[in-house]
C-alpha cells in the first residue's frame, strides 16, 4: 500500500499515534516516517532527546512522548516532510496541526482553508494561525492549522481556496447558506442579531448552536472584528424544543 | 456623525424608519434616526407581527385599514430587494362571553360604516375556516380576510432602506443621553457618540419614549409592560387565520415560515422594563392552546421571548405636539399595536411636522386628552 500509493495504512498510523493521555497534555510530534531510510536529522535536530538515537542509520526514529514538548524543530528539519506536531490543547473545540509546506505563495494568517486527509481528500475548514518561514526555520515554511479537535490525526495537508463556499449550508435548521450571510455583512448588518433576524439563521430548533460560532467566524473575517469583543445573541429557553402538550403543568399550579 | 440635522428622530423600529422615510420623500432633507441597539431591536422585533383592521374605535380601525393597505403595497413601493413577507389570512376573533358577543356586534357595525369587509360568524362556521378549534367553547367570532401577518425585521429594514436612499442618515448603536432646550424649543440632542444640533425631535423610543419625556421635563402617561410570546418549529401550513381572544386572553398564527406564534398578556404583570422570558408564560399558553385548539398539543415549542408593550391610560396611542416644549413630537404609547401602524404613525406624524392636514383622525390623539378627561378607550387589546 504504502509502497505503491504513498498512503499509509491504517495500522501504520495507529503505531506511531502519541498515546491519548499525551495528547491531552498539549503539543507533540507525530513522526510518519514508516520505511527504514538512511537519514537522521529529527533524532540530530531534537533538542531535548526525544528521539532516541538512530544505532543504525536505517532505523526508523521512535518518539519519547514524555520528553517531547511539541517545539516543531523537527517539523522542518525533516527532509521527507514527515513530521507534524498536534496540540489538542488548542481549544474546547479545535486542535492546531503544524504543517510542513515548501510551496509558494504561502497562505495567509488568518486565513480559511480546505484541510485534507493523507488522501488529498478534502476533510474540514481550517483556519491558518500562524505562518513560520525564511531561513529561520531553514526555508521549510511551518502552517499551523485550527482543525476540529477530531480530525487532529486526519489533516495533513491544505488547499488554499476556503473549504466553505457561498453554496455552503451554515444553519442546517433554517437551511442558510454561508452565502446569504456574507451578502448581509456586505449590506452592513455586522451583529449576530441582526444577521438572525433578517436570515432566521439561528432561529430554528438547535437555537444557532452550529450556526452562531460560523456567523462570528465570517463577521469577523470580513469586518476585523475580534470574536471575543462581539456582542452574543440571547440564549432563550426552552433549551430543547418540548411539546406544547407537555408544558400543561400540574393542577396545583392553579 | 452629523454635526447639524434638520430633524432628529429617535428610535429605530417600525415608527421611527416609517416616519424618516415619510418625512424624506416629503422632501425634508437632513433626518437623522438614531437607534441604540439595531434596528426593530425593541418592540417592533419581538412583536407578534399580526396585522388587522378589526378594531373597536373608528380611530384604530382607519389607522390599522390605512397601514395594512400600505403593507400590501410595500414591497413595490419601497422598492425592497427582500420581502416583508406580508401573509392576509384574515383574523378570527372569537367571542366567549355575552359581553364580547355585544361588543362585537358594535365593532361590526362600525368596521362595516369604515368599508372593513369583517363579517359575523356562528361556531360551526368559525370551525369551518380552523377546522381543529373546540367550537363548543365559544359563542360567536367575526372574520376579516384582509388581516394577516408579516415579518417585522424585513418591513422595518425595507423602510429604513427605502429612507437611506432618500438620504436618511440612520446611526445604529448610538444612543441619546440627553436632549438641550432653550426658551422653550428643542435646540440639539447628545448621544454616546456626539452631538447633533437640530430645532426637530421626534420621540419614537418605544417602551423608553418615557426616559426620553424625562430628559426634557415633557410629562407622558406611559409605562412599559411585559408580554410574552413563543414560537414553535414549523410545520405544513394548517392555519390560515390568526386565531384570536381577548377573553381567553390568547392570539396565535402560522408564518408563512410555517412556525406557529403565540402570545398572551399577564394582567398582573409589573409596570417595568423586564425582559426576561418566564416559566408560567409558558405553562399558561400552552393550557389555552390545547384547549382551545387542541391539534397543536404536538408543537415543539424552539423558543421563547418577552418584550415591551408600552400602556397608555387608554391603551391608545400617543400622536403630536406639546404645548411646553416647541420643537418635541411625539408618537408613542401604543399599547402593543405599534407595529401594525407603522404605516400610519409614519404618515401622520409627517404631515405634522410638514404643517399639513393629517390624512387620518389623530386629532383625538394628542397628550393632552387625559388632563381634558377625552379618553379614546379601545375594548379590543390582548
Amino acid at each position: 500500500m504504502l509502497e505503491r500509493t504513498g498512503i499509509p495504512t491504517k495500522e501504520q498510523i495507529e503505531s506511531i499515534t502519541p498515546s491519548p493521555e499525551r495528547r491531552a497534555k498539549g503539543p507533540v510530534a507525530v513522526i510518519e516516517c514508516y520505511q527504514n531510510i538512511p537519514c537522521n536529522p529529527c533524532y540530530t535536530s531534537c533538542r531535548r532527546g526525544a528521539i532516541k538515537e538512530l544505532i543504525d542509520i536505517n532505523d526508523r526514529p521512535e518518539l519519547s512522548e514524555e520528553k517531547c514538548n511539541g517545539c516543531g524543530v523537527c517539523v522542518y528539519n525533516c527532509p521527507g516532510l514527515a513530521i507534524t506536531v498536534i496540540d489538542e490543547t488548542y481549544s474546547e473545540t479545535e486542535a492546531l496541526v503544524k504543517i510542513p509546506y515548501e510551496f509558494l505563495p504561502l497562505p495567509a494568517e488568518g486565513a480559511y482553508v480546505t484541510g485534507m486527509d493523507r488522501n488529498g481528500t478534502p476533510v474540514c475548514r481550517a483556519k491558518v494561525v500562524r505562518v513560520l518561514g525564511g531561513v529561520a526555520v531553514d526555508k521549510t515554511s511551518v502552517v499551523s492549522l485550527a482543525v476540529p479537535k477530531e480530525l487532529s490525526m486526519e489533516v495533513r495537508f491544505f488547499k488554499e481556496d476556503d473549504f466553505y463556499t457561498d453554496n455552503t449550508i451554515i444553519c442546517r435548521c433554517e437551511e442558510i447558506t454561508l452565502g446569504e450571510v456574507r451578502d448581509m455583512i456586505t449590506r452592513g448588518y455586522t451583529t449576530i442579531d441582526e444577521i438572525k433576524r433578517l436570515t432566521r439563521a439561528g432561529m430554528g430548533p438547535c437555537q444557532g448552536r452550529t450556526c452562531r460560532q460560523l456567523i462570528m467566524q465570517e463577521i469577523s473575517r470580513m469586518t476585523g472584528q475580534k470574536p471575543g469583543e462581539m456582542k452574543m445573541s440571547t440564549f432563550r429557553p426552552p433549551a430543547k424544543p418540548i411539546k406544547l402538550g407537555a408544558l400543561l403543568g400540574g393542577d396545583d399550579h392553579e | 456623525m452629523n454635526k447639524t440635522a434638520n430633524c432628529v428622530i429617535i428610535g429605530g423600529g417600525i415608527s421611527g424608519v416609517a416616519i424618516a422615510y415619510n418625512l424624506a420623500k416629503k422632501g425634508m432633507k437632513d433626518i437623522v434616526v438614531l437607534e441604540k441597539g439595531y434596528l426593530s431591536s425593541g418592540s417592533t422585533g419581538r412583536c407578534g407581527a399580526g396585522v388587522r383592521m378589526q378594531w373597536g374605535t373608528e380611530m384604530n380601525c382607519s389607522f390599522a385599514k390605512y397601514s395594512i393597505e400600505f403593507f400590501e403595497r410595500a414591497n413595490e413601493e419601497l422598492e425592497y430587494e427582500g420581502d416583508i413577507e406580508f401573509k392576509q389570512g384574515g383574523y378570527l376573533i372569537v367571542a366567549a362571553t355575552e359581553k364580547e358577543e355585544q361588543q362585537f356586534k358594535k365593532n361590526l357595525e362600525l368596521q362595516h360604516r369604515l368599508g372593513i369587509p369583517s363579517r359575523f360568524l356562528t361556531p360551526s362556521e368559525a370551525k369551518e375556516i380552523i377546522p381543529y378549534m373546540d367550537e363548543t367553547q365559544i359563542r360567536c367570532a367575526t372574520f376579516c380576510p384582509k388581516d394577516g401577518h408579516l415579518n417585522p425585521f424585513t418591513s422595518t429594514d425595507a423602510y429604513a432602506r427605502a429612507a437611506e436612499r432618500l438620504g436618511v442618515t440612520i446611526h445604529k448603536f448610538t444612543e441619546v443621553t440627553g436632549i438641550d432646550t432653550e426658551g422653550g424649543k428643542v435646540t440639539a440632542v447628545h448621544t454616546n457618540k456626539g452631538s447633533i444640533s437640530t430645532p426637530l425631535v421626534i420621540n419614537a423610543a418605544g417602551g423608553h419614549s418615557k426616559r426620553i419625556c424625562d430628559m426634557v421635563n415633557v410629562d407622558l402617561p406611559l409605562y412599559p409592560e411585559r408580554h410574552q410570546i413563543l414560537v414553535t418549529e414549523p410545520v405544513d401550513p394548517l392555519q390560515g387565520p390568526m386565531f384570536m381572544s381577548f377573553s381567553q386572553n390568547i392570539y396565535c398564527q402560522q408564518t408563512p415560515h410555517g412556525s406557529f406564534i403565540m402570545g398572551r398578556g399577564d394582567a398582573n404583570e409589573p409596570r417595568d422594563f423586564n425582559m426576561n422570558a418566564s416559566w408560567s408564560f409558558m405553562e399558561e399558553m400552552a393550557k389555552t392552546t390545547c384547549r382551545l385548539l387542541p391539534l397543536l398539543k404536538d408543537l415543539r415549542v424552539v423558543r421563547q421571548w418577552a418584550g415591551l408593550y408600552e400602556m397608555t391610560p387608554d391603551r391608545q396611542p400617543i400622536y403630536g405636539r406639546v404645548p411646553e416644549l416647541d420643537g418635541f413630537i411625539i408618537a408613542a404609547g401604543f399599547s402593543g399595536h405599534g407595529f401594525m401602524f407603522g404605516p400610519a404613525t409614519g404618515l401622520v406624524i409627517a404631515e405634522t411636522v410638514m404643517g399639513e392636514t393629517p390624512s387620518l383622525p389623530m386629532h383625538l390623539l394628542d397628550r393632552d386628552r387625559f388632563a381634558r378627561g377625552e379618553e379614546q378607550w379601545e375594548p379590543s387589546v390582548v
